[in-house]
């Protein structure tokens, strides 16, 4: 009895010192807004040179995911509960409601659970391998299990401590992307107004 | 008089020849016709054929018969994704004779050709977004190209971007995303979720051939039924919903022939006990039978020759009809019992022969005023009951003097109680006034109450069960089966398509203007927007070869071939997949389109829009239908009081002011005690209730003239009267027990509205026979 009883202990003094992804996620969770830099490349098989962009990012929980693209042209992307809308050059903002599309909408809900590490989410649609990389570091990498995902990634990895510092996701036809981010902000802990304004619909 | 007996006779003889030869006419027209009869049973069909407005009549038939023959599965695992229990039931489906096209998930293989297709006719498969993308030269396409070569997550390979540099395919394969149902792609598969979050699985199919008679629906519905049973022992937690024409249409001839067999079991026997009871002998019985089958015999024969076809509904109510005329005999066969032993059989008919000539033509005109209605199943009504009333009556007439020879002659029975009612109307001044006035108050509380209800749906009671599922699968998938649609039409193909387009930006607006919800316009051009699309594509083509390579990026020059799609061709693709029901060319080549529209609020202002333009119908029947039911409505009231007005007018001519408006007053309070009784058993007022109230004064009429018969005894007529009632009650009241709301509100009126004809008949007892009933 004893015995089991010090094995249960171990156990659960083994699982509560390594980093888990519940824990990524509350440690997210505890974050209610993060603005960060974003430095993308693309990696397009067939083309000589990688695509390069950058921009900032914003992640609010209450509110959802504001993507700004600055270099090499301006594209917004703004993502909340209901809406998605893509906002590029002079052209007006494309939007798309959860109720008007649901089969879209449902890869916009999981790019905000990416970027919350919403495990929910995260487990209706892929498999997962997260492993402690020591020092506070993670690596979660995704393989997904739904269309239409399965047919765009062979996989798709996160990495992290605090905050999250980089995507990089695997295309099925050996394209490859890459997001770093960089000079996470996360004061302060509430949306300015002018913050406020990007999620206006 | 003893010398023209002889001569009398032989007319007599000559008649009884002569209806037989009528008859023997009218059983081979039957034996002609009715192999090739059709049996309708939608309620639908009672009305005008014209209800579709101006869109050919061979596109509209291609297109009800194509929806008719649809049918669509949900299939459940449960709160966990697993399409196995859909697999099975796609498979079970497929082995199903009476099916065919029954399409499940969609094959890796199909949505390779799918790609392949839109690929390959890429130029001319634009779809609006990309056009206008493409307007003022082509720089907003550019910027969106560069844009989705960006973005992380939208999937760009180095392939796509060489073979279809204006990313054509990507642009319409995002177009049809957004118009596509709420429902999600899951390995091939469509799939929805529900609150309880419970997974359902898309299957549709179609039904083999193109008539279903109501035997082979029988047989495919339970066979549905016993699989859904198969499927839940081998998947426990699973679920089906169905949809189609099909479960409606089975349900309906279900409950039509439980009321036939078991109401008209019901009306059989009681009719039979009755004159069994009252006569003592089966051969009135035999005569009963005989003159209602001619009646019937010749209702049917008639309206077969006049219309081809007999509604479901003419023959329900023809059982009505049938107790109707077996009032004739039942009067004849009264005045033989009581009086045989002092007249001889011709002496009786000359003796009956007024009144019920009288009532044959007061009847048959109440009768007639219905065929003025311009609803086919009312018009197959009003011709099966005057053929089949003068039928009866005629075989009364010409052959039951000879019939009626040694029937059992025997006194009234009852008639201590008959002669109390009787001598109660004349002696007792509560019962001569207090029931007419208690009957005008009811009448008059009742009509106070009473609500009129137009709407179609109300008089089909649907099952529930059914309803439910086609909620549930209306909630999940979008598509609902509402029957709102605007009809695009045309000489040829090419010119549907372009009235099409010319109704896609008024659909838009509309749209914007929160008139629709939505609609679902099929995705092909006509081959003159297809061409306007290529110089599009040529003129922008260049300026996003400079744009990428600004950034970069050096793409061959595309492809800027014209690839027409014509409607033939996108048909036979595996694209048209789910939008062909929406798509018809005939052999001539006239074409037709249909545009579904959901969350119709202003029905008339899209029928103002499609007046607008040509070639284009609106279509919502159920605002039709329950317009023109309304208006019909209204019609027959009118028909209705012109009818009392002319037998007033009649009554009052022929006895005075005085006893022709007393003589009215039973057919006044039968028609209000009839209207009373429907507003107090909750149902409103419609069409149907209206015709039910035609009769009610038809039979009022027959009461009202057996009694006034100066001819006649009081006693014989309330007999005869009563006789009628009763067999009237076994087969009209009937009707009250019928599923069918429509026929069962039908039977209130009429039970009631007769009863209450037959409580004040006495009203009109001519003032020489009052008293002669003691005497009897």
């Amino acid at each position: 009895m004893n015995k089991i009883f010090l094995m249960a202990l171990l156990l659960i003094s083994f699982t509560v010192s390594a980093i888990t992804l519940d824990d990524v996620q509350r440690s997210f969770a505890s974050q209610p807004v993060v603005r960060a830099k974003f430095q993308q490349e693309r990696q397009i098989s067939g083309m000589a040179q990688p695509l390069h962009s950058s921009g900032e990012v914003l992640i609010a929980k209450s509110k959802g995911l504001w993507w700004q693209q600055q270099h090499p042209f301006p594209m917004t992307l703004v993502l909340d509960d209901s809406h998605m809308a893509q906002k590029m050059g002079t052209q007006p903002p494309q939007i798309i409601t959860a109720d008007s599309n649901p089969q879209m909408f449902q890869f916009n809900h999981l790019l905000r659970a990416l970027f919350q590490a919403d495990r929910k989410v995260l487990d209706e649609n892929f498999s997962s391998v997260f492993t402690d990389q020591g020092k506070g570091q993670w690596q979660l990498v995704l393989t997904p299990t739904t269309t239409p995902l399965d047919k765009l990634f062979s996989t798709i990895t996160l990495q992290g401590d605090k905050y999250l510092k980089r995507i990089a996701l695997n295309d099925l036809q050996g394209d490859f992307t890459e997001i770093i981010f960089s000079n996470h902000r996360p004061e302060p802990r509430k949306l300015t107004n002018e913050e406020q304004q990007r999620f206006a619909f | 008089m003893k010398s023209s007996s002889a001569s009398l006779s032989d007319v007599y003889r000559r008649l009884a020849w002569g209806w037989l030869a009528v008859v023997s006419l009218l059983v081979v027209l039957l034996a002609l016709l009715l192999p090739r009869a059709r049996l309708d049973s939608s309620v639908l069909s009672l009305l005008p054929a014209s209800s579709l407005g101006k869109v050919p009549p061979q596109i509209e038939n291609g297109f009800l018969q194509r929806l008719d023959k649809q049918m669509m599965w949900m299939v459940s695992p449960g709160n966990q994704p697993d399409a196995a229990a859909a697999q099975w039931w796609q498979t079970q489906l497929q082995q199903q004779p009476f099916l065919q096209d029954v399409q499940g998930p969609m094959e890796a293989k199909s949505q390779q050709e799918w790609g392949k297709f839109y690929f390959e006719n890429r130029n001319g498969l634009l779809d609006n977004q990309t056009r206008s993308r493409l307007q003022n030269g082509g720089e907003a396409q550019a910027q969106w190209v560069l844009s989705q070569l960006y973005s992380a997550f939208s999937g760009v390979s180095g392939k796509e971007l060489t073979n279809d540099p204006l990313m054509l395919v990507r642009g319409s394969q995002l177009a049809l995303q957004q118009t596509a149902s709420q429902m999600r792609l899951q390995n091939g598969w469509l799939v929805a979720r529900d609150k309880q979050g419970r997974y359902w699985y898309l299957l549709h199919g179609e039904l083999k051939g193109s008539s279903f008679d109501m035997q082979q629906g029988r047989v495919a519905v339970e066979q549905l039924r016993a699989l859904q049973q198969k499927l839940k022992s081998q998947f426990p937690d699973a679920q089906v919903m169905s949809r189609g024409t099909l479960f409606y249409s089975d349900y309906a001839s279900q409950q039509a022939k439980h009321d036939v067999s078991t109401l008209g079991l019901a009306t059989v026997i009681g009719v039979l006990l009755l004159v069994l009871l009252v006569f003592r002998s089966l051969r009135p019985l035999l005569l009963c039978a005989t003159s209602v089958a001619i009646g019937a015999l010749a209702g049917t024969a008639i309206t077969l020759l006049c219309f081809g076809e007999l509604h479901l509904m003419t023959l329900v109510m023809s059982m009505s009809i049938v107790g109707v005329s077996a009032d004739y005999t039942l009067y004849y066969l009264t005045e033989r019992m009581v009086h045989g032993a002092q007249n001889s059989p011709s002496a009786s008919l000359r003796k009956v022969l007024p009144a019920l000539l009288l009532a044959l033509a007061t009847t048959v005109i109440a009768y007639l005023i219905m065929i003025l209605a311009p609803f086919p199943g009312i018009r197959q009504l009003a011709v099966f009951a005057a053929s089949g009333l003068i039928a009866s009556c005629l075989t009364v007439v010409c052959w039951y003097p000879f019939a009626v020879r040694g029937l059992p002659v025997r006194p009234v029975p009852c008639s201590r109680l008959l002669n109390g009612w009787l001598n109660a109307w004349q002696n007792n001044k509560a019962v001569r006034f207090g029931i007419p006035l208690a009957l005008l108050f009811i009448s008059l509380a009742g009509i106070v109450s009473l609500k009129i209800n137009d709407d179609i749906a109300s008089f089909q009671a649907l099952p529930q069960d059914l309803v439910r599922e086609e909620q549930a699968i209306t909630a999940l998938t979008g598509q609902g089966m509402d029957q709102k649609w605007f009809v695009v039409y045309g000489e040829t193909a090419e010119q549907t398509l372009q009235r099409l387009e010319k109704l896609a930006p008024v659909l838009a607006s509309a749209q914007k203007n929160k008139l629709i919800d939505s609609y679902r316009l099929i995705p092909l051009a006509s081959l003159e927007q297809q061409q306007a699309d290529l110089r599009l594509l040529r003129e922008a083509a260049p300026v996003l070869q400079k744009r990428l390579a600004e950034s970069g990026i050096t793409v061959s020059a595309p492809n800027l071939q014209q690839m027409a799609v014509t409607p033939e061709l996108w048909q036979k693709s595996v694209i048209s997949s789910g939008w062909r029901l929406l798509w018809l060319t005939l052999p001539d080549g006239k074409s037709g389109a249909l545009v579904p529209v959901s969350g119709v609020r202003d029905s008339a202002a899209l029928a103002g829009l499609a007046a607008k333009l040509p070639g284009v119908s609106w279509v919502d029947r159920k605002v039709m239908f329950n317009e023109l039911f309304s208006h019909f409505r209204s019609l027959l009231a009118g028909l209705l009081a012109a009818a009392v007005a002319a037998i007033a007018l009649s009554y009052v001519l022929r006895l005075g002011v005085k006893r022709g408006l007393l003589s009215v007053l039973p057919s006044l309070l039968s028609l209000g005690g009839g209207l009373a009784a429907l507003a107090f058993s909750g149902h409103a007022l419609n069409l149907f209730s209206l015709l039910a109230l035609v009769l009610v004064l038809g039979i009022g009429i027959n009461y009202t003239l057996f009694f006034s018969n100066p001819r006649g005894t009081a006693l014989t007529s309330l007999l005869a009267i009563s006789v009628a009632l009763l067999t009237t009650l076994f087969t009209l009241g009937m009707l009250v027990f019928s599923q069918t709301q429509a026929i069962a509100s039908f039977g209130i009126v009429l039970s009631c509205g007769i009863f209450c004809a037959f409580l004040t008949a006495p009203l009109a007892l001519p003032p020489s026979t009052q008293g002669k009933g003691k005497r009897e």
